[in-house]
């Protein structure tokens, strides 16, 4: 029975093709320009997150009590080095990395701006976070006196790669150093502070430019899967600031969330619209066979099979709709994925904002099942209207009426 | 054939209803959605202007690119003389830009110290506005220092307190002197308070050798829609192919470029909806035309032409959305005019976005007439081609077949 049913559904769901095909349609377009939306704004996000997390704090930093409060070099943490060496020992630590920050004056013959000098350890970073792949132009490379600068701080002293830059700032004596460096490389970080202000310099030269112990450092950041490490961490080391990154980075978090509510209230204002679609057709297409149905209750076809007929002819267009959306959205999410979305015609403004010029759209198997769901729900409910009318039904009256 | 469409209207109610609800919901999202999006960023403009860009500033060629002393403009009065006769300019300043450091007892800190006319400069920027303690300058406040709030606490210092300034002269020698703080700002804007202090201008230009120089040259006007004529007047009277004239659309380019890839982005998503809304109208005026397609061969068969049908397609969709829009316009309107002069307000937002030059918590609308028309248009439009498909179709029928069809 259920075969025959079946039958009657797929043939009666291409009985008006044009208007069958206009609902399909309709479906694709809108789950595929829906999944292409939600893919970009996914990618960004998570780019940004990831590229903040690579290129500075990680999963966990670990400050000096005061330092976030009056972000000094007296406020450093002394034992760096041997913090990181045990944190580098626990179990679910990926990557540790330590920074030496101070902050200072910037200047080239020309022109001067705010910077901060920022001691890393090249191999450390590469572990750490890929650093090689922030590198914008140059080469990673400290030989003589090198510096990798900021792609916004090389805009504002328009430094170019071989220029003098002269940094300026207080050491821990308190008194005020200068030290000449030459740029090797240009980095593009997406993280908006270290852009716009960071000059990497090898962590050994910062220390004795600031007059401090080489195993002194700012910041000790973790890569880590981890959730339960923050609180060990905090624990273990009281007398530090044990932080995760979304506590560092709130804008972050308020960012993730507002992408997921405004991805929901497109998903649901999309969905409620494609429910509308489905329901003028079904409902026009269950109408004009009201004589049909009025037949077959007449000859003794329980209303229960009636119902399945329609639920499935409404659960066929669906279906085929999704699969077509599908095959778009993906080829869409393809395209965004491998060749993104070029905006370096507005590459000043993206990379002032920390978003890179070419923007990458993520995939996921969430959108898809998310979104079956929903077109399979929105299908059976877009039916339940006309099937209350089929229900009131009195199969003479209706095959009086027709003829 | 506008009593037919009535008719045909009132007799297929749920088509109707459904077409209108969607027309209603679909231009109140367009016209809501793009006067938030417009007003968030004009106020983002022009909180940014008020602060201290200039409607016009001038400068001379290469300084903005190059910098350095060499491009300084030297001869400040005869440019000031020649502003004053131009029609729409409202007022001018000049000030001098440097950077230096900046050490107090116990930090030191880089700071961009500008030397400001006092008076003229508190009707160019809101820094006099911004006062929190303290006072602000006056031509004749000597050492005193302005300074930012942000840079007050890297500095840890306070009223009165003294401080080093170590930098270099328009004449590129050394240039050193103590100055005294005596009041403290904040515009809201995180980098900008951060960053800057600043000293009278007689003062500065005492110390730094910078008589009659200027940076640039600071250019309000009457009105900002007059910018770009008033720069040609500027450039013209000028005659100076070694000064440039920029009006705030260059001078801020990286902020009104981030406008525009916001405004893309919204009308992306924007479109998303109406592509959606405009196939579910289709598809309601396609269902509704294929159940008459025995009414139109009746049509034709007793003379009504295929023009006659466009007719009758177009007064049913014009009627349909003129309902929708006729009481989606006020409303919507109601709304954005209602914003426009009561923000919203989201606590924190300029806290959590200062990297972003955020420096109101307020996100208000733009009630703009030109705006909201063009969006009721855009509606309109979409509905109309919403009737092409089904015109298509019943063309496709001959006046026999279409009066044979069930």
């Amino acid at each position: 029975m259920f075969r025959l049913i079946l039958k009657m559904a797929w043939k009666n769901s291409f009985l008006r093709l044009s208007r069958t095909l206009l609902v399909i349609i309709m479906i694709a377009v809108s789950m595929s320009m829906m999944l292409a939306l939600q893919g970009l704004y996914d990618g960004m996000a998570e780019n940004m997150l990831d590229k903040n997390k690579r290129s500075d704090s990680g999963d966990i930093t670990l400050y000096a009590k005061d330092y976030r409060l009056n972000p000094e070099i007296k406020n450093s943490i002394l034992d760096a080095q041997s913090i990181k060496e045990d944190i580098a020992k626990m179990n679910g630590v990926k990557a540790v990395m330590m920074r030496l920050n101070a902050d200072g004056l910037a200047s080239t013959a020309r022109k001067s701006s705010f910077a901060s000098i920022v001691g890393i350890d090249l191999a450390e970073e590469e572990k750490f976070g890929e650093f090689s792949e922030f590198l914008n132009s140059g080469a990673l490379n400290f030989s003589k006196r090198g510096a990798l600068v900021g792609i916004e701080l090389a805009k504002t002293l328009k430094l170019r790669i071989g220029s003098k830059v002269i940094f300026s700032t207080q050491d821990a004596s308190g008194e005020i150093n200068s030290i000449a460096l030459r740029v090797r490389g240009i980095v593009q970080t997406t993280n908006i502070r270290l852009d716009n202000f960071a000059i990497y310099v090898p962590r050994e030269k910062v220390s004795s430019f600031l007059a401090l112990n080489s195993t002194t450092a700012t910041q000790i950041s973790i890569s880590s899967d981890d959730e339960t490490l923050q609180k060990t961490l905090q624990t273990k080391y009281s007398q530090l600031d044990v932080k995760s990154f979304f506590e560092l980075q709130p804008m972050m978090q308020m960012m993730q969330d507002m992408m997921v509510i405004f991805n929901s209230i497109t998903f649901f204002i999309v969905m409620l619209v494609v429910f509308i679609g489905i329901l003028g057709v079904m409902y026009v297409s269950i109408l004009d066979r009201v004589r049909e149905f009025g037949i077959m209750l007449g000859i003794g076809m329980r209303y229960k099979y009636i119902r399945l007929q329609i639920i499935l002819e409404s659960l066929i267009i669906g279906f085929i709709g999704f699969v077509l959306g599908s095959i778009f959205g993906v080829l869409f999410l393809y395209y965004l994925g491998v060749y993104g979305l070029d905006l370096s015609e507005f590459a000043d403004a993206m990379q002032s904002f920390g978003y890179e010029t070419i923007l990458y759209a993520t995939i996921k198997l969430s959108y898809f099942t998310n979104t079956f769901l929903a077109i399979m729900m929105a299908s059976v409910l877009s039916v339940l209207l006309p099937l209350r009318k089929i229900k009131k039904l009195n199969p003479v009256e209706v095959i009086k009426a027709q003829i | 054939m506008f009593s037919l469409a009535l008719k045909n209207i009132l007799f297929y109610k749920g088509r109707s209803i459904t077409t209108v609800l969607l027309t209603f919901v679909s231009a109140m999202l367009f016209v809501v959605y793009v006067s938030m999006m417009d007003g968030s960023h004009k106020s983002m403009l022009e909180n940014s202007l008020k602060i201290y860009t200039g409607a016009i500033e001038i400068y001379k060629k290469e300084y903005r690119d190059v910098g350095g002393n060499e491009y300084l403009i030297k001869d400040v009065e005869k440019i000031t003389k020649k502003l004053e006769l131009i029609n729409g300019v409202k007022s001018y300043t000049t000030r001098y830009e440097t950077y230096g450091l900046l050490s107090s007892k116990e930090n030191s800190s880089a700071s961009m110290i500008a030397g400001v006319e006092a008076l003229k400069e508190s009707e160019h920027s809101s820094i006099q506005k911004a006062l929190v303690s303290g006072k602000y300058l006056s031509d004749l406040s000597g050492n005193c220092l302005y300074m930012g709030d942000g840079l007050v606490k890297k500095l840890k210092i306070s009223l009165n307190d003294e401080l080093a300034f170590v930098g270099a002269a328009s004449d590129d020698s050394f240039a050193a002197d103590i100055f005294k703080l005596c009041g403290i700002f904040k515009t809201g804007s995180f980098g900008f308070d951060s960053t800057s202090s600043f000293v009278s201008r007689d003062y500065f230009d005492a110390l730094m050798y910078a008589d009659n120089k200027a940076s640039y040259i600071n250019i309000k006007v009457d009105n900002l829609e007059d910018v770009e004529r008033i720069k040609a007047d500027i450039q013209k009277a000028l005659n100076d192919d070694t000064l440039e004239v920029l009006t705030w659309k260059t001078l801020m380019k990286t902020m009104v470029d981030a406008m525009e890839v916001d405004s893309i982005f919204g009308y992306i998503s924007l479109a998303l909806f109406l592509i959606v809304i405009f196939f579910v109208i289709m598809i309601y005026g396609f269902v509704n035309i294929s159940s008459r397609i025995k009414e139109f061969g009746v049509l034709e068969s007793i003379g009504l032409s295929n023009t006659n049908i466009l007719k009758l397609l177009f007064y049913e969709i014009f009627i349909l959305t003129s309902l929708a829009i006729l009481i989606a316009t006020p409303i919507a309107a109601s709304i954005t005019y209602y914003y426009t002069q009561n923000p919203i307000i989201i606590e924190g937002i300029s806290e959590m976005y200062k990297d972003y030059g955020i420096v109101s918590d307020e996100i208000p609308f733009d009630f703009n007439p030109f705006t909201i028309i063009w969006n009721i248009g855009v509606i309109y439009l979409l509905n109309l081609i919403s009737i092409i498909y089904p015109y298509l179709y019943i063309k496709s029928f001959s006046p026999i077949e279409a009066s044979h069809h069930v």
